[in-house]
């Protein structure tokens, strides 16, 4: 049904006015700046002194690199994770503490979620006691400081959101076609993958583009968890705004990585398309 | 089999996801000067500590006066917004709800950077009002994705009736539009009240010494010591969390990851 003009003007123009002022606008003025020059003239000096320099290639690899690692990772714990949390708890009250357990944590800032991994592993830190005392290492392993150790900290906080994607995925998914797969023959495991797992991929590649988008673009548990001797790229942006206050540089940056992620997150939906997720 | 390796899974990472906010909870109550877990002995002594120094109480009173404002302003803004995307056909409309939405899933990095140089040009920095439009700007789409969902058209013949009935349009909002939407708000208001409180990434740029929340106090200290008056600051944090989501859950029902049967 077409609305009169005026009623949608009304109920949508202060949220479209507000974001114009507040998101579009800002956005606007870093991609004037990623490609002007201190003069004001239109230059690509930015671009080129990110393209054309050894060290971004580094910086943006490392990123990528610790982004798809931890985003594996988080699938292949989330899943079994979500399988549970769906289908094998059935004692309410132990699901309801589940569910709180992995819950908690999303609305606990990053700063105290990393906070707690560096205390875990530092050197004298309970993860290094404990493989000490068992005897599998000889001395406290450097966690801090290292890739394993982001990693650590990055797929602990963005698992709740892999499990939460594949577990509303996993739930939608009908019995009865399991029934009917098994009642014809199909074996547990055939089952699985012929139809439970097919069906749960839409909720596993969600999962999959928010995780890897939230891991390649973090900031605080890097920053907390590098001791300094990492460098993610969120953090050349940071330094850039932070402390250096080069703008078009600093834009150029800004827009490099949005133009990356969101290159990879349609180039996930385009591969999901194609499989007919 | 396979049921067994999925249990040891699922409880390896139950204790993943427990286990760095038991350990900040545990080091909060130590008797000892330096962190320390399992605590040796248990004193509530570093909560007094947080209590005594007045920039701790002035944070937390920033952070919260900011959520609340933040999601007020995102709840006034998304419910119109959500009613025009919902219900009506106009050009421009996908276009509109995605810009809207994209605050998802853009790097908060990007936004928070884009905020702090607009804000130097227009003369909005460093102060609550430029904390403020950016965390409207990242926790409205949360109320507008909770409230989407909940609108349909078969609502409208009832706001119909109440019209004919000689509601106002106001009174119809309020009498009936809104009692049918209002898990949607609460839970999305929720969400974006919890998003604005965690923010660091928005939020480091646009705070000094004096106005500070207390992810960016937390974060600014933990680079450079930590202490448990740290840990007890971080546990208050952890514990108004379980209790927001208790509320939430005892209030609305926790209503994920349940399966149709």
């Amino acid at each position: 049904m077409r609305a009169p003009l005026r009623k949608i003007l009304l109920l949508l123009g202060a949220a479209v006015l507000f974001f114009a002022a507040f998101f579009l606008a800002p956005m606007l003025v870093v991609a004037i700046a990623s490609v002007t020059d201190a003069d004001g003239n239109v230059s690509f000096a930015s671009y080129a002194r990110i393209l054309l320099d050894r060290y971004h290639w580094d910086v943006l690899w490392t990123t990528f690199r610790i982004g798809a690692l931890t985003t594996a990772a988080t699938m292949l714990i989330g899943y079994p994770l979500a399988w549970y949390l769906v289908r094998i708890v059935r004692f309410a009250h132990w699901r309801r503490a589940c569910i709180i357990m992995l819950v908690v944590p999303l609305f606990t800032s990053n700063i105290v979620r990393s906070f707690g991994w560096m205390v875990l592993l530092g050197r004298n830190g309970l993860v290094n006691d404990a493989l000490v005392g068992a005897g599998l290492i000889e001395r406290p392993l450097r966690f801090l400081g290292t890739e394993l150790g982001i990693e650590i900290g990055l797929v602990y906080i963005l698992l709740p959101f892999m499990v939460l994607s594949i577990g509303n995925a996993l739930a939608k998914v009908d019995p009865l076609l399991e029934q009917a797969s098994a009642d014809l023959g199909a074996s547990p495991s055939a089952t699985f993958r012929t139809i439970t797992f097919p069906l749960s991929l839409p909720g596993l590649m969600a999962g999959t583009v928010m995780v890897f988008m939230l891991a390649v673009s973090a900031y605080v548990t890097p920053a907390l968890l590098s001791g300094g001797r990492i460098t993610v790229f969120s953090m050349l942006i940071f330094q850039q705004y932070g402390s250096l206050f080069d703008f078009h540089y600093g834009g150029a940056l800004s827009i490099t990585m949005l133009v990356l992620t969101l290159a990879l997150i349609a180039l996930a939906a385009r591969i999901g398309e194609a499989r007919g997720i | 089999m396979a049921a067994i390796a999925i249990r040891i899974v699922a409880y390896a990472a139950l204790a993943y996801l427990a286990l760095p906010l038991v350990v900040l909870l545990g080091a909060s109550v130590t008797a000892t000067s330096y962190l320390s877990f399992p605590p040796r002995g248990v004193t509530l002594a570093w909560y007094g500590r947080m209590l005594d120094d007045p920039s701790y109480l002035s944070a937390f009173a920033t952070s919260s006066l900011l959520a609340a404002a933040a999601t007020l302003a995102a709840v006034l803004l998304a419910i119109p917004a959500a009613l025009a995307i919902a219900r009506d056909r106009f050009p421009g409309r996908r276009l509109i709800a995605a810009i809207l939405m994209s605050p998802l899933i853009l790097p908060h990095v990007v936004l928070g950077t884009a905020l702090l140089q607009y804000g130097t040009m227009i003369g909005l920095t460093r102060s609550f009002g430029a904390l403020l439009v950016g965390h409207i700007v990242i926790i409205m789409p949360f109320v507008l994705r909770a409230v989407l969902p909940q609108l349909n058209e078969e609502q409208r013949s009832l706001e119909e009736a109440s019209a004919d009935l000689g509601a106002g349009p106001l009174a119809t909002f309020f009498f009936v539009t809104l009692p049918q939407i209002r898990s949607g708000v609460v839970s999305g208001a929720m969400f974006a009240f919890i998003s604005s409180w965690i923010n660091v990434e928005l939020s480091i740029f646009n705070t000094t010494a004096e106005l500070t929340t207390i992810p960016v106090k937390l974060f600014n200290y933990v680079q450079y010591s930590v202490d448990p008056i740290i840990a007890a600051v971080s546990s208050i944090t952890i514990l108004a969390a379980a209790a927001a989501i208790i509320l939430l859950d005892l209030t609305l029902g926790l209503e994920v990851l349940s399966e149709r049967r």
